[in-house]
């Protein structure tokens, strides 16, 4: 009988000790740990503030493009068309530099522009019912095509001097937009936490009935939820812009699997009502790291591509596997 | 010397990361026995089952079925069903968006010479099935488009397609059915037992396990207490089993003098239902009452802005009102509590904290911030209340007990504290103990001036609870009884009325 107890006493903790590991975020600071160690002893240029201060400027991009991703994520949908969108927001933000308007203003077009093409993806998801990926994959092919259009196909420079210099400065040793980025962050993980519209993001992706049934407007969230995503890829579009100092026409392109992954990666389920906005920015760091990582090692950038294929499918094994184990 | 045993239950434990669902139960079931299994909200008599199913796998322990003399453990639903073992799971669980005639051929679906699938055989063969089980459907309907109820039915005809059976299990089979409905399900008990077949039956409504049971094995808090024959037994023995102490007349309540009318509907006609009308007072409980398809259910999504009216009006304090979406109607003081819990009513992915809350954010928050503290607090007040058996509030209600998931429900209404409660099936699948908790705390609502509607298909809990009874027959209104008349009509009176058909020349039937 005493050692049924034990046994008992034993067996909750080693559950409590699978639940602990299970937490995504736990197991993701433990990847990206070793990872960091491995690349720290093993490579000569990794450890040095010129690389690490690029990883974070290039996770600060993403970062920002993967927490709006994951609010979409969150009432169940999907948004292909980010990527486009930050190519745009980044068209506008340099075409109107190029042409003598202030930082400011130029930066209030851009995200203006991109909040526009939020709201019609939220037009085609609620009013047209088109599902989320067919809706957003629609907008980002007519984007692409507007941008080639405006661009003429070429390349946009001339933007302020103090508009880029911001971006590639740092304010006590962290990068400015790697500040910008974790401001954002830490914007929308309160949002989530403290704002009704948080919540309703969740109930959304637990279903549309019940969001009705229970008295929450499936237009209005729908509407914010995409009006807002448009708004952080503006943002990103703006970042990108002064990073790289011009608008080339394929800017942003591939940037939504990356921001997919990184959402994924966190936690969040494609099927909704889940999502973390700490596990997106853990994982939008795994992500860039990996990719850091490999390129230190010498690793070939096709092969690259492999591996964090590869790591995105086992993420989403996992997440399935952690279903089946709580069900 | 086994010969006789169908099925053994040898030390079954499950834990979930958490919660001991299971402590060790060992029992034995012998052929052609129809066994009850009963016990509170949470005392894992879901699991269990799961686990003789193989759908969960035990801790530890062991499920064997006898096979003709070899001794077999399912590690499978696909195996379970090879061995002759079907179940009828708490949450109706068919597929949706295919017919009923799929749905009973699923897997096994008749083909032609040719190889294709024969679509005429299989509705024949369905016809029967939904004769045999006296319903009313098109083979051709889609699950999608039938009322809960009518699902669950198909659920449990489902059954009957397999030749092979041995065992069949249902859990909470009764909880949507109306009377009519569960004398079928009972002879179809019988003629199982008849054939060999032996039946685990799971229910919180004592008395059906009285007259079809043979036996009865209690449990609490996931652990075996004991097995009786039902003629050693009583209700008042099983209730202080189960839930430890005594619980006298749950419908006992003190009714309330009603005050002045609240809400009047006038010739409200909808999707299934014309001219009915009905008014609500200030501190009264109205009791609806009808047969599946009656369409109780459908005149409230209507008033609640829901569904669409098509004619007719609806007056709150007496000025005309029309909800355009729930939302509306909330916000005018109405609240709502939709029958099926699993489509509609929680958000299945999240916590119980957030499902609490999930009707009345607006009331926790300020400039859209929402009070934790309050948002917390209000879970803890209901578990603790209502005894909501959940390891945290921060456990995501898809993985509590059926009956636990109910109290969720419950609470989020009580949350809104609206002056007129709607409750469609308030206490599907809950216990004893919990429902004389729920019918406490709308005793205090009435006293405190609130009206409650309460639609239930459970005729003890229709009559005993309200203080008139408005019986629905067909979408029609069949007659409104008061508090008089309600003491003098037996449970039969009742359904008579509610399966009163409208003569031909009825002018309300013509308006259909
Ligand atoms: N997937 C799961 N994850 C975690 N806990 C679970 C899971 N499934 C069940 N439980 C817990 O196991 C216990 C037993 O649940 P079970 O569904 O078997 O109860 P029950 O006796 O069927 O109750 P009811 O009468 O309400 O249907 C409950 O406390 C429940 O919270
Ligand atoms: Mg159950």
């Amino acid at each position: 009988m005493a050692s049924n107890t034990k046994n008992l006493a034993e067996q909750r903790r080693s559950a409590n000790m699978k639940t602990l590991l299970m937490r995504t975020e736990i197991s993701m600071v433990l990847i990206i740990g070793v990872l960091f160690f491995a690349a720290a002893f093993g490579t000569k240029n990794f450890l040095t503030a010129y690389n690490l201060t690029n990883i974070l400027k290039q996770s600060a991009i993403i970062g920002v493009i993967a927490v709006a991703e994951t609010y979409i994520i969150i009432t169940g949908g999907i948004d292909i068309s980010c990527g486009a969108i930050v190519g745009m927001s980044t068209l506008m933000v340099a075409s109107c530099q190029s042409s003598g308007i202030g930082i400011f203003p130029s930066m209030i077009v851009a995200m203006v522009v991109a909040i526009i093409c939020g709201v019609f993806n939220a037009v085609l998801v609620h009013e047209f019912n088109v599902t989320a990926f067919v809706a957003t994959l629609g907008t980002q092919t007519i984007l692409r095509g507007l941008i080639k259009v405006i661009s003429n196909g070429g390349t946009v420079s001339g933007l302020h001097k103090s508009f880029t210099s911001f971006a590639s400065g740092s304010t006590l040793f962290v990068p400015n937009l790697a500040i910008i980025w974790l401001g954002i962050a830490v914007i929308c993980f309160l949002i989530l936490r403290y704002v009704v519209f948080g919540r309703n993001l969740f109930v959304l992706g637990s279903g549309k009935e019940v969001a009705k049934l229970n008295g929450i407007s499936i237009r209005k969230t729908t509407y914010m939820a995409y009006a807002f995503a448009g708004l952080l890829y503006g943002i990103a579009g703006i970042m990108l812009a002064a990073r790289i100092n011009s608008a080339v026409p394929t800017a942003g392109e591939g940037y939504e699997t990356n921001a997919i992954a990184a959402s994924v990666l966190g936690g969040a389920s494609l099927a909704g009502g889940s999502g973390s906005i700490m596990g997106t920015v853990l994982g939008t760091l795994l992500i860039i790291l990996i990719d850091n990582v490999g390129t230190q090692f010498g690793i070939d950038t096709f092969i690259m591509q492999v591996i964090t294929g590869c790591v995105i499918v086992i993420a989403i094994i996992v997440d399935q596997l952690k279903k089946r184990s709580s069900r | 010397m086994d010969d006789n045993v169908l099925l053994k239950i040898d030390g079954i434990v499950k834990t979930y990361p958490g919660v001991q669902a299971l402590k060790g139960i060992t029992t034995s079931i012998n052929k052609g026995e129809v066994r009850a299994l009963v016990g509170e909200n949470g005392a894992g008599k879901s699991t269990l089952i799961k686990c003789i199913m193989g759908v969960e796998t035990p801790t530890e322990g062991k499920i064997e079925i006898n096979c003709d003399g070899k001794w077999e453990s399912p590690k499978n639903a696909i195996e379970a069903k090879s061995f002759g073992m079907q179940a009828n799971y708490q949450n109706v669980n068919i597929a949706k968006n295919l017919s009923v005639a799929e749905n009973y051929f699923l897997g096994c679906l008749p083909r032609t010479k040719l190889g294709t699938v024969d679509w005429n055989q299989m509705y024949e063969s369905s016809q029967k099935i939904i004769d045999k089980f006296q319903l009313t459907v098109d083979p051709r309907a889609t699950i999608e488009s039938l009322p809960i109820a009518l699902q669950a039915m198909i659920n449990i005809s489902k059954i009957s397609i397999n030749e092979k059976v041995r065992l069949v299990i249902f859990d909470e089979p009764t909880a949507l059915l109306e009377n009519e409905k569960v004398v079928t399900l009972f002879n179809y008990i019988k003629e199982l037992k008849a054939n060999g077949v032996s039946v685990i039956y799971i229910s919180h409504r004592l008395e059906e396990i009285m007259e079809i049971c043979d036996t009865v094995t209690i449990m609490k808090d996931g652990a075996y207490v004991e097995t009786k024959n039902v003629t050693e037994v009583n209700k008042d023995y099983l209730i202080s089993k189960m839930v430890g102490r005594d619980v006298a007349d749950i419908y006992n309540i003190k009714h309330q003098e009603p005050g002045e009318e609240l809400l009047r509907v006038e010739k409200l006609c909808g999707n299934s239902f014309v001219d009915v009308s009905f008014n609500l007072r200030k501190g009264e409980i109205l009791g609806f009452f009808g047969l599946v398809g009656s369409g109780r259910s459908e005149v409230m999504r209507a008033i609640f802005g829901v569904d669409k009216v098509k004619g007719g009006s609806v007056y709150l304090r007496g000025k005309k009102v029309s909800f355009k979406s729930p939302k509306d109607a909330m916000l005018s003081g109405f609240g709502f509590l939709t029958e099926d819990r699993r489509t509609d009513g929680l958000a299945l992915s999240q916590s119980v904290e957030l499902n609490v809350n999930i009707y009345s954010y607006d009331m926790i928050s300020k400039a859209s911030i929402i009070n934790l503290n309050k948002e917390r607090s209000r879970a803890e007040d209901y578990r603790e209340k209502i005894g909501i058996k959940t390891p945290s509030i921060k456990q995501c209600v898809n993985n509590l007990s059926g009956g636990n998931q109910q109290k969720v429900v419950i609470s989020k209404l009580l949350c809104r504290n609206p002056e007129i409660l709607i409750f469609d099936e308030p206490t599907v699948g809950v216990d004893v103990g919990a429902k004389d908790e729920i019918f406490k705390i709308i005793e205090n609502l009435i006293a405190q001036g609130k009206s409650v509607i309460i639609i239930s298909s459970y005729l003890p809990e229709a009559m005993g609870m309200a203080d008139r009874l408005v019986v629905m027959a067909e979408g029609h209104v069949a007659g409104i009884l008061d508090s008089e008349q309600l003491k003098k009509v037996n449970e039969e009176d009742v359904l008579r009325i509610a399966s009163a058909v409208y003569a031909e020349n009825n002018p309300i039937v013509e308006a259909v």
